[in-house]
């Protein structure tokens, strides 16, 4: 899936084309004919990547639902369907973070474009969010930091327990690092950027290894890797729009009598048919 | 300690729990109570057994019987049957390929019986959490010796006319590596060991830290002695976390038995030793890249000499060995030099740890005498080939050795005979590779790995091995040109005589050894567009012979395009036009009749379909 939509529109004939247009792309499209509603179902569980809305809407209006869709959620990307653009409200929209708009009527393939162009947006702040290391991570982190300080060499095994802490290693991480150990943060960085132990990208909640040892390579390794890129959407090094899952390759995870071997979290699975790569996958929805 | 009437040795290594080997295990556990026999039969999780792909593996002694691919579902009817009857399960025992004998011990079994255990003494037969199970199989006996009777000059001595060589790659001689650190004056000096077994489709070293993590601290502990080193490192690859507890483990419970720390057995002989995770860089195998790792710097190679044996980690001498090697030291103290040279060839000694992986029948841990033919070792150990394919190379010392050929397979594993044939030794990692595999495919992906590995320091390595990459990716992709060979081995001349460290210098083995054994691969990629592997796809097209097809359906059943189209009994065809080149059918495929043209075949083919519609 490419990621969840919620298209909110005071008419009907609306909601029921974007559906139709944008479902068949591969996106989770949910709809909501009023503000109220969608308020409602953005409280629900289901998260959503990107919220769609026309600005015109009797009751709760366009503008004030997304400032109290920004208070709540800052992260969540909009886009505005209006039919007057007007320069007073682009602006005021703009100043609310609107990543773009859709002058009515508009056409299916701009529709297509735009929701393509928000949801790329939408990946790029998944993969630089520095909301990830809380306070009292800081903490932790200042408490690690202190534990190995005095030790020479202690850059990479501070790094080793941050990851395991925050998940990966955001620059934020790294310049706490860098100023508890007294380094240069250039220093810390080039640490981190040479060892592929070290991520500069957020995990998923699963996250997925596939070993391209040579025992694994000689069974096909590649192609159980090709699917997983395939179906999951997403690259090496990379986490999945609804961070569940993030894909990774290692060089040998020494287990090749079990070749090919994708692991996930801790569990490794040898033996893995190419063909049914994607049914390991859903015993960790 | 209880007297048990039977020991369950259950494998506890990697393989085997990924396998479900410790539901087994619990499983296990609550039968026997179940059955009120916990106090007569003990379960004892092992380290590595070797045999990796049977796994999970058990061993029930005293009469030794060797189960395979067990499950929780099976632990009634042993209990039942085996250990209350004393009927031995048929079902769940080793059978050989061919006959299909159940083979109900071990030591029938052909893959453990030409084996000669020496550093995997061990395996299987000790509780790798359990310091007292490996004194009681003499452990620690050699470095009581070493540190009680022995002056470092004796210990050199030995290790000297023992002749080990290193097991890492280079087979660098460890006495002279000792002596050299042993003459320098030091206050500090620091012994190290080298668990970063990079290399891919290698896990020798894993399978011992795992198994068996004491003899790595007591080979250490002798090596220390020798040298007059106070401090010691092991460096464990971070993707080995089972390794990493075992050896917290192990260092701790030598600490608590005074066997580590200070005043080792009231000696006055002082050695600490730390774990140190790696993070990830193949690189760090190398001696001088792994000490700037373990000082927290990015692990770039510096040049020698200075030889790490004077100025080291943090510039003091130190000397560094692999894990294999430290496995092997006890044992040469104990049993002296002449014990040790009784296995092996004159200039190789003693014996050798391979992981056995690829296309053989028999996957795991193989430990043989130095100077045992490939041959013996892939077809008698390993049990030949999987059903119906052909072996094609074997590929030794990962991304930094080479494939041998057929034609080759009676080279002695020595270090010096195996290095005539362009390959190296290396660490031991033995991939088999059959007649699926595409040679050149198999060149570019060791040269991926190198480039991706390469640490940037010196530029032939770091822009060479990736010009290389390129001409090998438009190979495989049908975009070869005449001279491409030549440029390839021109680049890895160069590449070899102008890198720094041992990675440069060896990155373009693999591809010089598949040039000098399977050129004609290359050559048939290039000029006639055609891969005959069946691997590089924009150079394959699978079709039907329509001669030999009998018309099963086998290939339609598995296609998952649905490209595969016939009657039954009459000879199928593949449209073209919807293949995706997945090989499904080519190896569903019983009686040869699936068939792979060059690259160009489906062109034609497409074009011939059209002409006959228009007609």
């Amino acid at each position: 899936m490419k990621g969840s939509i919620l298209v909110v529109d005071d008419e009907e004939v609306i909601l029921k084309s974007c559906k139709r247009i944008l479902e068949p792309e591969g996106y989770d499209v949910s709809t909501a004919l009023s503000a109220l509603k969608a308020i409602e179902l953005l409280e629900g569980a289901k998260p959503y990547d990107l919220v769609i809305t026309d600005i015109k809407m009797p009751g709760m209006d366009g503008m004030e639902f997304m400032r109290r869709l920004r208070a709540k959620n800052p992260e969540i990307c909009i886009v505005l369907i209006t039919g007057h653009p007007s320069q007073e409200s682009i602006k005021e929209a703009l100043a609310l973070g609107i990543i773009d708009y859709l002058p009515k009527p508009f056409s299916p393939s701009l529709l297509t474009e735009t929701t393509a162009k928000a949801m790329e947006v939408r990946k790029k702040s998944v993969k630089t969010d520095s909301q990830d290391f809380t306070g009292e991570m800081a903490e932790k982190l200042a408490e690690i930091i202190r534990k190995h300080k005095n030790k020479p060499g202690s850059l990479i095994p501070v790094l080793q327990e941050a990851q395991e802490l925050v998940g990966y290693l955001p620059p934020v991480v790294q310049r706490h690092i860098a100023r508890g150990l007294n380094l240069p943060v250039s220093e810390v960085h080039g640490v981190v950027s040479f060892y592929s132990f070290f991520s500069m990208k957020p995990k998923g909640k699963h996250n997925v290894r596939v070993c391209l040892g040579t025992a694994c390579y000689v069974k096909r390794a590649e192609e159980i890797l090709a699917r997983l890129k395939e179906q999951l959407q997403i690259d090496i090094g990379e986490v999945t729009v609804d961070r569940k899952f993030s894909l990774e390759s290692v060089r040998c995870l020494g287990a090749c009598g079990l070749a090919p071997v994708v692991v996930v979290d801790k569990d490794t699975h040898g033996s893995v048919n190419p063909v049914k790569t994607m049914d390991i996958l859903a015993q960790y929805e | 300690m209880d007297k048990f009437r039977a020991n369950l040795m259950l494998c506890g290594g990697t393989g085997c729990i990924a396998g479900g080997g410790l539901k087994v295990k619990q499983a296990m556990d609550a039968e026997l109570r179940k059955r009120g026999l916990e106090k007569e039969i003990n379960v004892v999780i092992t380290g590595c057994n070797g045999f990796c792909a049977q796994g999970p593996i058990m061993t029930v002694y005293p009469d030794g019987t060797f189960y395979e691919k067990l499950t929780p579902a099976d632990v009634p009817e042993i209990v039942e049957e085996h250990l209350l009857k004393g009927r031995p399960l048929e079902r769940l025992m080793y059978r050989e390929p061919e006959k299909k004998q159940p083979l109900p011990v071990m030591s029938e079994i052909p893959f453990f019986n030409l084996q000669v255990l020496r550093a995997l003494r061990n395996k299987g037969l000790i509780d790798p959490e359990n310091i007292e199970e490996y004194i009681a199989r003499d452990g620690y006996k050699a470095a009581a010796k070493a540190l009680s009777s022995m002056t470092p000059e004796e210990i050199i001595q030995e290790m000297k006319s023992a002749d080990l060589r290193g097991r890492g790659g280079a087979g660098f001689p460890t006495g002279l590596k000792w002596e050299l650190c042993y003459m320098v004056q030091a206050p500090l000096k620091y012994i190290l060991c080298n668990g970063d077994e990079g290399d891919p489709g290698a896990f020798m070293d894993r399978s011992i830290m795992e198994g068996d993590p004491h003899v790595v601290l007591e080979g250490m502990i002798i090596g220390a002695k020798a040298i007059g080193a106070s401090k010691g490192y092991i460096y464990v690859r971070a993707e080995y976390p089972l390794a990493v507890q075992r050896l917290q483990k192990a260092i701790k419970d030598a600490k608590a038995y005074g066997l580590l720390g200070d005043d080792i057995l009231g000696t006055g002989f002082n050695l600490d030793i730390e774990i140190y995770l790696g993070a990830g860089a193949f690189v760090c195998g190398e001696a001088t890249a792994l000490m700037r790792s373990i000082e927290g710097k990015r692990g770039m190679p510096i040049p020698k000499p200075p030889h790490t044996t004077t100025q080291g980690l943090w510039r003091r001498p130190t000397v560094l060995n692999n894990v294999e090697t430290y496995a092997n030291i006890p044992a040469i103290i104990l049993n002296g030099a002449a014990w040790f040279k009784s296995l092996g060839t004159e200039k190789s000694t003693g014996t050798k740890v391979f992981a056995l992986t690829g296309a053989v029948n028999n996957i795991g841990l193989v430990e043989v005498p130095m100077g045992m033919p490939l041959r013996k070792i892939i077809f008698d150990i390993g049990g030949g080939m999987k059903k119906g394919r052909k072996f094609k190379a074997v590929q030794l010392g990962g991304p930094s050795g080479g494939c041998i050929p057929e034609a080759l397979l009676d080279t002695p594993v020595t270090f010096e005979d195996i290095a005539k044939t362009g390959a190296i030794v290396g660490s031991g990692g033995m991939v088999v590779i059959d007649d699926y595999n595409c040679m050149v495919s198999v060149a570019k992906f060791f040269l991926e790995f190198t480039t991706d590995e390469s640490c940037g320091k010196c530029p032939p390595c770091r822009i060479g091995t990736k010009v290389m990459h390129d001409r090998l990716v438009d190979i495989t992709e049908g975009r070869g040109k005449e001279g491409d060979i030549e440029l390839l081995e021109d680049l890895s001349h160069d590449i070899i005589n102008t890198s720094l460290c041992g990675l440069g210098q060896s990155a373009p083995n693999p591809v010089l050894t598949t040039i000098k054994y399977f050129r004609e691969e290359f050559e048939s990629h290039i000029k006639e567009g055609w891969c005959k592997a069946g691997v590089c796809r924009p150079l394959t097209t699978f079709y039907v012979d329509q001669e030999s097809c009998k018309g099963c359906g086998a290939c339609a059943r598995v296609c998952p395009q649905k490209a595969v189209s016939g009657e039954k009994k009459k000879p199928y065809s593949i449209d073209q036009t919807l293949c995706v080149k997945c090989r499904s059918c080519y190896e569903a495929c019983k009686f040869g009749a699936l068939k792979i043209g060059p690259g160009s075949l489906g062109k034609e083919l497409i074009e011939k379909a059209k002409g006959v519609q228009t007609r």
